[in-house]
């Protein structure tokens, strides 16, 4: 059937006549080619597909390159095999928001903190990612140990830990943690807070301060304290040390110490407050503008004025 | 090169093909010289008469024919593959402007249908009209099998390939063309006698 030729049908040869085309059609034709800029020489096809396939090329590559990237940090392997994500780090990598660096026993790593610091993760270390914004930098230590250099404003950088938040105030420390979220801040340079569910202790350089789970952060103390203080201190803080606790802190106190008695006054029950308050002023007499009621009703301009004038034998 | 091209030739020849895919624009002119008349004569009466938009057509066939030939590969008769361009010419501009199906009406058919010459043989004009009238009554599914059937001696298998459909549906619809058109010259050419 495909090579016959269909009837010729009702209409006689002639009765509908071919009808001479105008010759403007091909004038027409010739314009519209010169108008399009198509040349007679049309070449083939395959140069519009490939004309095509290329734009389509830039297209995609143009939208993958200009595509929102995660922010990410910088890496830089400082021992050992450190991984970022599922990937070993090679020389230098990055971190991207969500993603953990983690250390073995014998790796170590550095993370650039954008451009305002840097963070040493130490062996055994498990952290991650979580905020890189210009006004929030912030990561979040699982476990293990890092040492963190900031130059920056204060409350720029953030370190979460199972117990509690570090934030910076313009410093440099350590800071380590167990999964539990039992740890550890030693403050090398400048101020560090530790907050946690409204409890903030003000940690300055040459002071630690322990955290606990469930807890959240404790005393801060001099390192330099004595042995019987530090050991007191965590039994008030962590093991319901109570009263002969407080009085262990209160007699190994020095003019340094008011560093853990100052924030003693808000931890202890009113009867205590009176004891820290008094073994303060017989370390350090009362400065102008500040009253015995003030402190003990714990007013909070009070309590302030009085740390910043402690914090000069700190 | 001057190409000349026997218009009573069914297929031009496959080195004036060659020449207009190397963009030879003397070989595009002879194939235009030996097509023009029937794209432009079907573009008509598919049209009902509209010279205007049978100019159009025939215009875009061409256009179509020189800036696509290098996409025809010689898998088919080339008069195939350029009237499935003017099927597809065709059937696209009447979709654009469904506008001219309504003008369907003897009277306009009648005019292309009678060349102002005082040498024109006047019952055969009339005839040729009442063709054209019943030719335009069709549905333009039915209208071009008819056309590319009367216009170029096509088998099933080329019509088929120009209308893009299947043996089966090609035949199908020259049938029921064949039949209406029957039927309405029938009753035309009736009236005709009758009067």
């Amino acid at each position: 059937m495909k090579h016959e030729k269909p009837p010729s049908g009702p209409i006689e040869p002639g009765e509908l006549p071919v009808v001479k085309a105008p010759d403007a059609i091909w004038d027409s034709v010739l314009a519209s080619l010169h108008a399009e800029g198509a040349p007679a020489r049309s070449g083939f096809r395959w140069w519009q597909f490939a004309a095509a396939f290329s734009l389509l090329t830039v297209a995609v590559l143009l939208w993958y390159s200009m595509r929102p990237q995660p922010p990410s940090w910088e890496v830089v392997r400082l021992d050992g095999s450190p991984s970022v994500g599922s990937k070993r780090l090679a020389e230098t990598g990055r971190i991207a928001v969500g993603e953990w660096l983690q250390t073995d026993a014998s790796s170590r790593a550095r993370i650039g903190i954008g451009d305002i610091g840097t963070v040493e993760v130490e062996p055994n270390s498990r952290i991650r990612l979580t905020v890189a914004k210009p006004n929030e930098h912030r990561l979040a230590l699982a476990r293990g140990e890092i040492s963190a250099v900031v130059s920056a404003p204060p409350r720029l950088f953030f370190v979460d830990t199972p117990a509690s938040t570090a934030v910076d105030l313009g410093c440099a420390y350590k800071m380590k943690t167990d999964e539990s979220g039992s740890g550890l801040l030693r403050v090398t340079v400048g101020w560090v807070a530790l907050e946690s569910k409204g409890r903030e202790s003000l940690v300055p350089a040459g002071a630690n301060c322990r955290t606990k789970s469930g807890a959240g952060p404790g005393t801060p103390y001099f390192s330099d304290a004595s042995d019987a203080l530090q050991e007191a201190l965590a039994a008030f803080d962590f093991e319901n040390g109570g009263s002969e606790s407080l009085r262990v802190v209160r007699a190994e106190s020095r003019v340094r110490d008011t560093l853990t008695l100052w924030h003693l006054l808000s931890r202890v029950d009113p009867e205590e407050r009176v004891r820290v308050f008094d073994r303060m002023v017989e370390l350090m007499p009362l400065p102008d503008g500040v009253s015995r009621e003030k402190v003990l009703d714990l007013d909070k301009d009070t309590l302030q004025r009085w740390r910043q004038e402690l914090a000069w034998k700190w | 090169m001057d190409w000349q091209v026997n218009q009573s030739d069914r297929e031009v020849s496959a080195e004036i093909i060659e020449c207009c895919r190397h963009g030879d624009r003397a070989a595009f002119h002879a194939l235009y010289q030996a097509y023009k008349d029937k794209v432009y004569s079907i573009s008509l009466y598919f049209f009902h008469g509209d010279a205007a938009a049978a100019s159009d057509a025939t215009q875009q066939v061409f256009l179509k024919l020189i800036t696509g030939i290098a996409g025809f590969r010689g898998d088919s008769e080339f008069s195939t593959w350029l009237y499935r361009m003017v099927v597809n010419t065709c059937l696209d501009s009447a979709k654009a402007e469904r506008r001219r199906e309504p003008l369907a009406d003897a009277a306009r058919v009648a005019r292309i249908a009678a060349p102002a010459s005082a040498e024109t043989d006047l019952a055969r004009a009339e005839v040729a009209g009442k063709v054209q009238a019943a030719l335009s009554s069709l549905p333009p599914k039915l209208r071009l099998p008819v056309l590319l059937r009367y216009f170029e001696d096509l088998s099933y298998g080329e019509m088929a390939e120009a209308l893009n459909c299947s043996l089966g549906t090609v035949a199908s619809r020259l049938h029921k063309g064949h039949k209406l058109l029957a039927e309405k010259l029938a009753k035309l050419r009736g009236a005709a006698i009758g009067r």
